[in-house]
């Protein structure tokens, strides 16, 4: 590693001072907010929110549904896992299982809800297809449903990609040791995954437990807790030191959960080698695992048809000619081509200063050998933590009487702070696992360090980088609960909007605005992935 | 004995192995050495039975194993870097098999395993605590235990260095030995090959370059890929030995 250079420092402080400001200090607020009363710092607070009964109610609620969703996403995304690395269902099908499930990455939670009322909804697509309403979807049944689709992408990421990991020789070993079936499973499969398997239940859990999406769209009158932080907050009486609390109280569990995921971590195998096997033929196992697959995907995609389908209909349900009228009605309202453009816009510089901040203060970390480095890998954990409504707030309280209030500005900087420890973590690992003598070289060859790195490290990292791009950008196309605090009438968006459309019962324009972020986004996807792919093919 | 007949395999309309006839004694080690791509792996897997043949026959001791499972051929192998369950102690992985297989004079044959593969200091420690030498033994002795009819090793040295490589192939002659066990190595090392091995199936891009002993292979190479690609290493070898300790020691 290189010498600690002045240019190194500089860097350093900039970011240290970034995070303290943006994420330090409105959490210090938060707190004070949170014992702060009339007549000085008390519990007053706390014991007032604790005593009412609608609070703890939500809280219940909230552990229970996302408790369960928990369970259910970590059980079907295994399932699927398996399917894709345990079974010789075609390469082909494969990959579209792989890429289908992760299409819902690509909405707003927001969007999930009126997709599952105009599918499931006493009117819907399925119900009408299959006659009767199968089940009640406002309250319990529609969250449990929402959150499954919203947090199945991510806990099937997290399983399939320690499922790379494994290596599949030691099936074989069981074998050859005649294990039966469930021996084999627990010692070649089971035990391996532990680790993932439980981040990916926590990971449920977090999310589902801190979105505000889904209940605001489809919670009906099944509270739970990020609605009543919104309406403490933003309803007729707004109590903001109430809100401070609520927020704190948000935070425990996640904060729980970052905790058992350090944990959990132990769990994890470290295998010498990966190698791959082929799996032994069993048509039985392949076919029901394949049709498996394949319901869940379908089920998954059923529920947003709707969306693509009803704002071509004159009047779905009821008058079902063909029109163009209401994309048409969208695209000439100012107000909505408006938010399309602000969102934009956020997501734009979200993801250019985004990536620079998190590549910066990966850099700092994996190649220099700057004294408190550690830092970030600690303002990571914190932003990890940290649920979007939460960090919102903090803002809302700390910068309500600055400039920065009802500006791009700080809906930026929320959400480069709120999605940062996983492109933080991107850029860590690739450039930690780079050839540590790099810049001596370069420096030896007469480059300066930041010419090393542009001519080096970057284009050494570009696959990473790409990635960031599409993390960030999309991240911040459909993000709600990290801004619904800090919008104001002149920087709404995208997600914001559909929430006000809801009150005008507006839902063409709702699934035309999540048309516009869907093919944004999957615009961006794929294009992301078309750069990947032209990288690879270089390089061989 | 174990007999190969006319094995054929080919994955993506690209052939690995062609016609591939071999005879196995009881109690050989027999090497199978080729570049990498070969087949030669391919080979081992065909005859582990976790690898299907497009066509051909195997047969052990005359019955026909040519579709049977590949955890009822009664063979075993231990992989180039040991597959030792790294959530097991190494006693764990020892006796892991046996927990599967109940056999009530097991005890001593499992002590009598220990003690000759020197293992008894070692039994307590994680497999990450082992050295690249005690892993080798531990997975040994976890094939061992399973009283395999053919033992199988995939590169059983390639991982480890110096004096413990030439510890290990010792110990390799001795279990072959003392429990008559037929032994099928995959290398890519000719010296490993021919000090190690009773025969030697050179296999060059899916077909059998030669089969002979050590002996054979040094003084009637078949063809020119023998000569160029296994005894030019060798020669070249044996010059530098001599450079470094004089011609006299010849």
């Amino acid at each position: 590693m290189p010498n600690i250079k002045l240019e190194m420092k500089v860097i350093y402080l900039a970011i240290i001072l970034l995070f303290s400001v943006f994420l330090v200090l409105p959490m210090l607020a938060l707190f004070y907010r949170s014992f702060q009363t009339t007549k000085g710092l008390e519990l007053s607070n706390y014991i007032n929110v604790l005593a009412n009964g609608e609070l703890l109610t939500a809280f219940m609620n909230s552990i229970k549904v996302s408790g369960l969703t928990a369970v259910i996403s970590t059980v079907l995304a295994f399932m699927i896992a398996y399917a894709l690395h345990c079974t010789n269902i075609q390469h082909q099908y494969k990959s579209i299982i792989k890429v289908g499930i992760l299409i819902p990455m690509l909405l707003p939670t927001i969007t999930y809800g009126f997709a599952i009322m105009y599918s499931f909804g006493n009117q819907g697509l399925i119900t009408q297809l299959l006659g009767q309403p199968l089940f009640n979807i406002y309250g319990f049944n529609g969250l449990l449903l929402g959150y499954t689709i919203y947090t199945l992408p991510a806990a099937f990421l997290i399983i399939n990609n320690s499922f790379m990991y494994i290596d599949k020789r030691f099936m074989v070993v069981s074998k050859l040791m005649l294990d039966g079936t469930w021996r084999s499973f627990f010692h070649t499969i089971l035990r391996p995954l532990t680790g993932a398997i439980g981040g990916a239940f926590v990971l449920s859990f977090i999310l589902s437990f801190t979105d505000y999406g889904i209940p605001a769209s489809i919670g009906g009158t099944y509270s739970v807790v990020s609605t009543q932080l919104y309406q403490v907050m933003l309803g007729s009486i707004p109590n903001f030191s109430h809100g401070a609390v609520i927020a704190i109280l948000m935070l425990i569990p996640a904060l729980f959960g970052v905790f058992l995921l350090q944990y959990l971590e132990r769990f994890n195998f470290h295998y010498d080698k990966i190698t791959e096997i082929e799996m032994v033929e069993h048509k039985g196992r392949d076919i029901s695992f394949a049709l498996f697959a394949s319901i869940v995907l379908i089920g998954m995609l059923s529920v947003f048809l709707v969306m693509f389908i009803a704002p071509f209909l004159t009047s779905f349900p009821y008058n079902l000619t063909f029109t163009w009228n209401h994309l048409i009605n969208v695209f000439q309202s100012n107000d909505l081509i408006g938010v399309y453009k602000n969102s934009l816009i956020v997501a734009l510089f979200t993801t250019i200063f985004g990536i620079l901040i998190a590549y910066s203060s990966a850099i700092i970390n994996a190649r220099t050998k700057i004294k408190g480095k550690g830092a970030f890998d600690i303002v990571s954990m914190i932003t990890n933590t940290l649920p979007g409504m939460v960090l919102g707030l903090s803002y809302l309280l700390l910068f309500n009487n600055s400039s920065l209030k009802g500006t791009f500005i700080i809906i930026i900087v929320c959400n480069i702070v709120h999605y940062y420890t996983t492109p933080y973590l991107m850029a860590k690992n690739s450039l930690s696992k780079m050839n540590p003598s790099w810049e001596t070289t370069g420096g030896l060859l007469g480059d300066s360090w930041f010419k090393t790195i542009y001519r080096v490290i970057l284009p050494n990292s570009w696959g990473t980088v790409i990635e960031m791009f599409s993390y960030y950008f999309i991240n911040a196309m459909v993000t709600i609960s990290g801004i619904i605090f800090l919008v104001s009438a002149q920087t709404s968006l995208v997600s914001s909007k559909i929430k006000e459309l809801q009150h005008f019962a507006k839902f063409n324009d709702i699934f035309v605005l999540s048309l516009l972020i869907f093919f944004t986004n999957l615009l961006i996807k794929l294009f992301c992935d078309y750069l990947q792919k032209r990288r690879s093919l270089k390089n061989i | 004995m174990l007999k190969l007949e006319n094995i054929s395999k080919k994955y993506h309309n690209k052939s690995v192995l062609e016609n591939i006839d071999l005879e196995i004694q009881a109690g050989e080690i027999v090497s199978l050495l080729g570049q990498s791509g070969s087949g030669k792996t391919t080979l081992l897997n065909i005859i582990l039975g976790l690898t299907k043949m497009d066509s051909g026959k195997i047969y052990y001791e005359n019955e026909d194993l040519t579709n049977v499972k590949m955890k009822d051929r009664g063979f075993n192998i231990v992989f180039q870097d040991y597959a030792l369950f790294p959530h097991l102690n190494a006693y764990e992985n020892i006796v892991y098999g046996l927990k599967n297989k109940k056999s009530t004079d097991s005890k001593k044959e499992l002590k009598e395993y220990i003690d000759f593969l020197e293992l008894g200091p070692h039994l307590d420690k994680k497999i990450s605590q082992l050295s690249g030498g005690q892993k080798q033994r531990v997975a040994l002795a976890r094939t061992l235990v399973m009283k395999p009819r053919i033992l199988l090793l995939d590169e059983p040295l390639s991982a480890l260095d110096g004096v413990i490589k030439e510890s290990i192939k010792e110990r390799i002659k001795s279990i072959a030995k003392q429990y008559q066990l037929t032994t099928i190595i995959v290398t890519h090392d000719p010296e490993e090959a021919l000090t190690l091995s009773d025969k030697i199936l050179i296999i060059n891009q899916g077909h059998v370059s030669q089969f002979g002993t050590p002996h054979e292979i040094i003084h009637e190479p078949n063809n020119e890929f023998v000569k160029e690609f296994i005894l030019k290493q060798l020669h070249i070898k044996r010059q530098n030995i001599f450079h470094l300790f004089g011609e006299q020691y010849a």
